[in-house]
């Protein structure tokens, strides 16, 4: 069994709002999965079914093979989009509480902070109380706090949102490493270029509906659309007249002492291998590749069809 | 369970941390103790002294008037007719507190008039009212009969009648123990509206910060309410303890330590005061001690505070989590925290109508509006405390418990529907709250 979490015809509304219907998905162990959408897609509610936060009106979830329980929420970490802490508490109590609530020991649970809160350098502010943290700070006991009680399966509601460059880096990086030991995690993000870098997989939601699911790569093969990009040195001119009717010439960029890189379609026919015999000996070619649509091009392409097609 | 516990532990800890929760544990107590002080001392002080001018024209009193002993009241007599605005402005007439007029026709229509400055105290009043009868008296004997004024002094027959209830023959309740009544029953209000308060902000506060949708993750809705109140009742509970034990200690000092002599029994023996025919202001000290002495008989006798605690225990629980249960929902289901403060105001008016129904049993405790009030359970905390204190009839215990079992029953019944409300809302934020969602909330599973 290599599914921790497998998602089966959930719907949900609230009033005559329907904020999921019919999804399904499955999350496999050990993989880093993006669940995008857009705004008002139904992703937060879906992650909060999943946390047994919000109950769905028809389907289930199956945690590790079994029908999702009460108990299993401890095998889970969980950061929502709209977090916060207790202004009050200090740093080091407010840790202690969360992962007493997560089900951990208060000798486990003080073993734990002692090294996240190393590891993450904020030791020194541990009797410090949360309102006199900078909101670095504070986003990083909110990742602790996360992760403190070494959950099997990390959801992160748009886990980069708010977080300085230096903490995306740092959470990306843990991500990373928590991955390679074998967790699960599973984030819902509208950063486009962290799902690229860090997503095995991803799934995509809108109005309410699943309307993509594979890898990353797969994602962006289903979407190409025959672009290649060549960079070169020489002469613009000759490398125009090179290309003749073969090829179409859709944009340029000098990246300086003559060099460029340009973005070409194919017309009929023509090949890749055509075109790199066309270009040799009339410019330096430096490095030529089939361009894939961004992941944010995928997102934009399923989500407004209608609007990338008539462009 | 373990989770409720440690929601509860959390909001204990932050309120008993909190430097509101110190100060009223501590002021509180103290000022109430302040109040019990000065309602004493008021209550045993003769220092009060007033300058009274006689205004009679006629020398009805021929300039005479027996103060006594009393070193209370000094007596002037006035030359001629003083008009009211004179004794009121002018400067010669300054250094009286009252003017007394004297005319013949007080013969007839025994009635005397006295204007004062500043309004006497009752002992003041009772004083100058004896004074005056006195030696109206003398005026009245040396007129119109033969008899010496001793004579009609051993003829006359003063005589105190006292109230009784059939029920309550030795007088153990009457107003002021209703009054006690009232104090406990609106100390419980105090209290479930600050912690009841307390409770709402806590929950909006949540929602507000985000912090909510973590907690969310790792405890039901119901058990982080149910920790919450449990937590912030505790805190409560702490802090009532805190009062019991500095009001406790204070009145025991003020028992051995300021008050030693007017808190003895023989010093508050009221029969022998009237039996005692030869004291010639007994009248007045009558009046005096017993005004005085029922407070302190109350405070120390009266209130049966073992009886008193068991009951208010039990009703300020069950009305705390009657109440707390609906400013939890209220914190829940609203969608900022100015729009809880709108929702707070029928609270506070149902709160206030609670001490109005313990007002109004204490005055009219047999009817039956006073009978509803007892039962309801929005009102049944105060007024059963009020009910309590003016005694049940014989036989009639079980209402008590009656009511205690009705309000333990709507208290069941409030938590469960703030349940369903706070499951329901605590997660919306921002919004409007209407009627309508809060009807769709409650029958939502």
């Amino acid at each position: 069994m290599n599914t921790i979490l497998e998602i089966r015809n959930i719907s949900k509304s609230f009033f005559k709002k329907t904020a999921l219907d019919n999804v399904s998905l499955s999350v496999q162990k050990g993989e880093i999965l993006g669940i995008m959408g857009p705004n008002g897609a139904g992703k937060t509610t879906l992650i909060r079914i999943i946390n047994r936060i919000v109950a769905p009106d028809s389907g289930s979830v199956r945690f590790d093979g079994d029908l999702m329980v009460d108990r299993d929420l401890f095998h889970i970490g969980y950061l929502p989009e709209e977090r916060g802490l207790y202004r009050n508490m200090t740093v080091e109590k407010h840790a202690m509480f969360l992962a007493r609530l997560r089900g951990m020991s208060k000798l486990d649970a003080q073993t734990k902070i002692a090294y996240w809160f190393d590891r993450f350098d904020i030791d020194p502010w541990r009797k410090k109380r949360i309102e006199e943290l900078s909101k670095g700070m504070a986003q990083k006991v909110q990742f602790i706090c996360t992760v403190l009680h070494e959950p099997k399966l990390l959801i992160l509601d748009e886990p980069f949102s708010g977080f300085d460059p230096v903490n995306v880096e740092l959470i990306k990086k843990e991500l990373i490493i928590m991955k390679s030991k074998g967790k699960t995690i599973m984030l819902s993000t509208h950063n486009m270029k962290s799902v690229e870098e860090i997503c095995d997989r991803a799934v995509l939601i809108n109005d309410a509906q699943k309307v993509a699911e594979g890898s990353i790569s797969e994602l962006r093969e289903e979407r190409k659309s025959g672009h290649y990009s060549v960079r070169f040195r020489g002469n613009m001119i000759s490398f125009v007249n090179a290309l003749w009717t073969g090829f179409e010439l859709v944009d340029k960029k000098e990246l300086g002492d003559d060099r460029y890189e340009v973005l070409l379609a194919m017309r009929g026919e023509s090949t890749f291998d055509d075109l790199l015999s066309v270009l040799i000996g009339q410019v330096k070619i430096e490095a030529a590749w089939e361009t894939l649509p961004s992941m944010q091009d995928v997102f934009i392409d399923l989500v407004q069809p209608e609007k990338t097609s008539e462009a | 369970m373990k989770n409720t516990l440690l929601i509860a532990m959390r909001e204990f800890k932050e309120r008993i941390g909190a430097r509101s929760f110190i100060l009223f544990s501590v002021l509180g107590p103290l000022l109430v103790l302040g109040l019990v002080y000065a309602l004493f001392a008021l209550g045993g002080q003769t220092k009060q002294h007033w300058n009274v001018l006689i205004a009679d024209h006629g020398g009805l009193f021929e300039n005479k008037i027996m103060a006594g002993e009393d070193k209370s009241v000094t007596y002037f007599f006035a030359d001629g007719v003083i008009e009211l605005d004179e004794f009121k402005d002018a400067k010669k007439y300054q250094k009286f507190d009252a003017m007394l007029e004297v005319n013949e026709k007080v013969l007839t229509n025994k009635t005397g008039f006295l204007f004062y400055r500043n309004k006497p105290s009752t002992r003041m009043q009772t004083r100058v009212q004896y004074h005056y009868e006195r030696r109206l008296e003398e005026v009245l004997v040396e007129r119109f009969t033969d008899m010496t004024l001793t004579k009609f002094r051993s003829i006359k027959q003063p005589i105190g009648v006292t109230f009784s209830d059939i029920n309550d023959p030795d007088g153990e309740a009457n107003d002021m123990t209703g009054w006690a009544g009232f104090f406990f029953g609106a100390l419980i209000f105090l209290f479930i509206f600050l912690f009841g308060m307390t409770i709402l902000r806590s929950v909006s506060r949540e929602k507000s910060n985000r912090i909510v949708e973590v907690l969310l993750a790792s405890v039901s809705p119901n058990q982080l309410m149910m920790g919450k109140i449990f937590g912030i009742g505790f805190a409560a509970f702490v802090q009532f303890f805190i009062w019991i034990l500095i009001i406790g200690t204070g009145l025991y000092l003020m028992r051995e330590h300021l008050f030693p002599d007017v808190l003895d029994a023989a010093n508050m023996n009221v029969k022998q005061m009237i039996l005692d025919a030869n004291d010639t202001s007994y009248q007045e000290q009558f009046y005096a001690a017993r005004e005085y002495n029922e407070f302190v008989n109350l405070v120390y006798d009266r209130i049966q505070f073992t009886n008193t605690l068991i009951f208010f225990f039990l009703f300020f629980v069950a009305g705390y989590f009657f109440y707390g249960a609906i400013f939890a929902a209220i914190g829940a289901t609203m969608g900022s925290e100015s729009d809880g403060q709108q929702f707070v105001i029928p609270i506070v008016i149902v709160l206030c109508l609670s001490l109005y129904a313990g007002y109004y049993t204490m005055n009219y405790p047999d009817t039956g509006m006073a009978t509803l009030l007892h039962y309801i359970p929005f009102t049944s905390p105060v007024v059963v405390m009020v009910k309590l204190y003016q005694g049940y009839e014989p036989g009639h215990m079980y209402e008590i418990y009656l009511a205690l079992i009705i309000l333990i029953i709507s208290a069941f019944v409030v938590l469960a529907i703030a349940s369903r409300l706070y499951r329901n809302g605590i997660l919306q934020f921002g919004h409007r709250v209407r009627l309508k969602h809060i009807f769709k909330w409650m029958k939502s599973s």
